[in-house]
């Protein structure tokens, strides 16, 4: 499902100026990072997308549909979107009820939820724990039951916020590994991320944020090689992009598979 | 984003700069002049002629105006109505209205009882105005007062806003998972349990690891604590103090002599 925003403008009630003009087209199935220091607007954004905040001025279109014109409970059958701190959002006394919500809400059939419940669980590896209360398990367990309650609504688009934040390497691995079947079927990503190596590794398009605009929008490889503008937003790019650069590489790096063919060719010659 | 809880303006002036302690003893002062002075128009004196003057030698008039149009003005206008109509004093009949009768007595009563309210509220506005809570505790602190009694209030004024601001997450989250909040009543009830148990669970753990984090500091440490934030007590805070008490003690002797 498409996204299009366009001149969005938003501001707070205190009189902070979040967005301050965003343009910003999404096609379908693009996986995109939204990087940027605090404050820069990445989750006022994305917030537009399900409706959560109403844009003051500009347009936003999601599909065909104006945010403006469905509650935020009807836009959940488009944008999936899980918050940042699963504490927020865990209620259920167990997983598999927990995981259930989403989808009983959206009002699909009852093979179809469980169904989707199904692939949900497996796909964040908690089959083996549908019985158990989601706060007897550990804070990264917890985000993953996060993450397949909101798979399991099967939206075209799914946000993310902060996936990867106090995680362990094996989780990161496992959200991307999720992030990786999203894209296979055909689904649309956006994450906001501080995390710059997971952006790296896992999205072809990045976009970096400052002060409620865009900085850069691109492939992700043309973007993380732009170390002094990506600076002004508080972004260092990753470690081995750095190292590539130090080493005279001539294309930017961003993965081991990559910087280790790069350097092979640049020391043959 | 979050909505205050407190008074406090932040601002630099005489008043802010006083011990917190010296401001509840003019606030505690106040109050205490206006009831027991033996003269029917020290309350007013004490309105006009020293509240209205401190609200702007600490730069808080407009706040302080605000208040008084929005809270002491209708609670002393409450309280004269209700002393004009049902005080049972004085013959001089004004009016009648039904069974009641407003006298030139009760009139009186009532302009002096609701003007009394007036200062008393005024004065504790003004302090509250200019002190910050934390301030206030932790110099109370410092001259004896338990300091768990300081923290239940401390924690109570800075939880609140947290827990606000919690709860609007949980319904944006529980919102974008196709929660219906804003339907037929019938699907909103159904909506609490989403938005109540993340509350309550979130806060439960907050409490624990709010204890453990000030035990970590020593909270319940006997030994003797410094600060590093310093409240000044300067001389002429102590002068105050005592200039205050003993007007307190003239007016208590001046009521006793004259009665």
């Amino acid at each position: 499902m498409k996204i299009e925003i366009r001149d969005l403008r938003f501001t707070y009630p205190t009189g902070l100026e979040a967005l301050q003009g965003v343009s910003l087209v999404v096609e379908p199935g693009e996986q995109v990072a939204i990087v940027g220091q605090n404050g820069a607007g990445k989750t006022t954004l994305v917030r537009h997308f399900n409706g959560l905040l109403q844009a003051a001025a500009g347009s936003v279109l999601i599909g065909e549909w104006d945010p403006k014109k469905y509650s935020v409970a009807k836009l959940a059958s488009r944008v999936g979107y899980v918050f940042q701190n699963p504490d927020e959002q865990l209620f259920s006394k167990d997983v598999g009820t927990e995981v259930k919500f989403g989808p009983r809400n959206l009002g699909y059939a009852k093979e179809k939820i469980d169904e989707l419940v199904q692939r949900a669980l497996s796909l964040t590896e908690l089959s083996d724990k549908t019985e158990t209360n989601p706060y007897d398990l550990s804070p990264t367990w917890r985000k993953m039951v996060a993450l397949a309650s909101v798979i399991a609504m099967d939206t075209p688009i799914v946000i993310f916020d902060e996936p990867t934040t106090g995680q362990d390497a094996l989780n990161v691995a496992r959200i991307a590994h999720v992030i990786a079947e999203l894209r296979r079927e055909g689904k649309t990503v956006i994450t906001i991320t501080h995390d710059i190596d997971f952006c790296a590794e896992n999205f072809e398009r990045v976009i970096a944020m400052s002060k409620g605009r865009i900085l850069l929008d691109g492939p992700a490889r043309e973007i993380l090689g732009q170390e002094h503008i990506l600076a002004q937003t508080y972004v260092d790019p990753p470690q081995l992009t750095r190292l590539g650069k130090k080493l005279g590489l001539k294309e930017t790096v961003r993965n081991q598979v990559e910087f280790l063919e790069i350097y092979k060719n640049h020391r043959n010659k | 984003m979050h909505e205050r809880l407190s008074y406090y303006v932040k601002r630099d002036s005489a008043l802010h700069r006083l011990n917190p302690l010296t401001k509840i003893i003019l606030a505690l002062s106040i109050v205490l002049v206006s009831i027991v002075s033996p003269w029917y128009w020290t309350a007013h004196i004490l309105l006009l002629l020293v509240i209205v003057p401190l609200s702007f030698a600490g730069r808080v008039s407009r706040e302080y105006f605000t208040s008084a149009i929005r809270l002491i003005l209708p609670a002393a206008g409450f309280i004269f109505l209700m002393q004009a109509f049902f005080q049972p004093i004085g013959n001089t009949v004004i009016f009648k209205y039904l069974f009641l009768d407003v006298t030139q007595e009760s009139l009186s009563f009532a302009f002096r009882i609701s003007t009394r309210i007036a200062v008393m509220i005024s004065a504790f506005t003004l302090f509250l105005l200019t002190t910050h809570p934390s301030e206030l505790m932790s110099d109370l602190t410092r001259r004896g007062l338990p300091p768990q009694f300081a923290y239940v209030i401390i924690s109570t004024l800075q939880i609140l806003p947290q827990m606000q601001a919690k709860a609007q997450t949980i319904i944006a989250a529980q919102r974008s998972r196709g929660l219906d909040t804003e339907s037929t009543f019938f699907k909103r009830a159904g909506s609490v349990v989403p938005l109540v148990g993340p509350l309550v669970f979130g806060s439960l753990v907050e409490v624990e690891e709010r204890a453990i984090a000030i035990e970590a500091r020593g909270f319940t440490s006997k030994s003797i604590k410094t600060s590093l934030h310093e409240i000044p007590d300067s001389l002429s805070d102590k002068i105050i103090r005592w200039v205050l008490i003993l007007l307190v003690l003239l007016s208590i002797a001046l009521k006793i002599w004259l009665s």
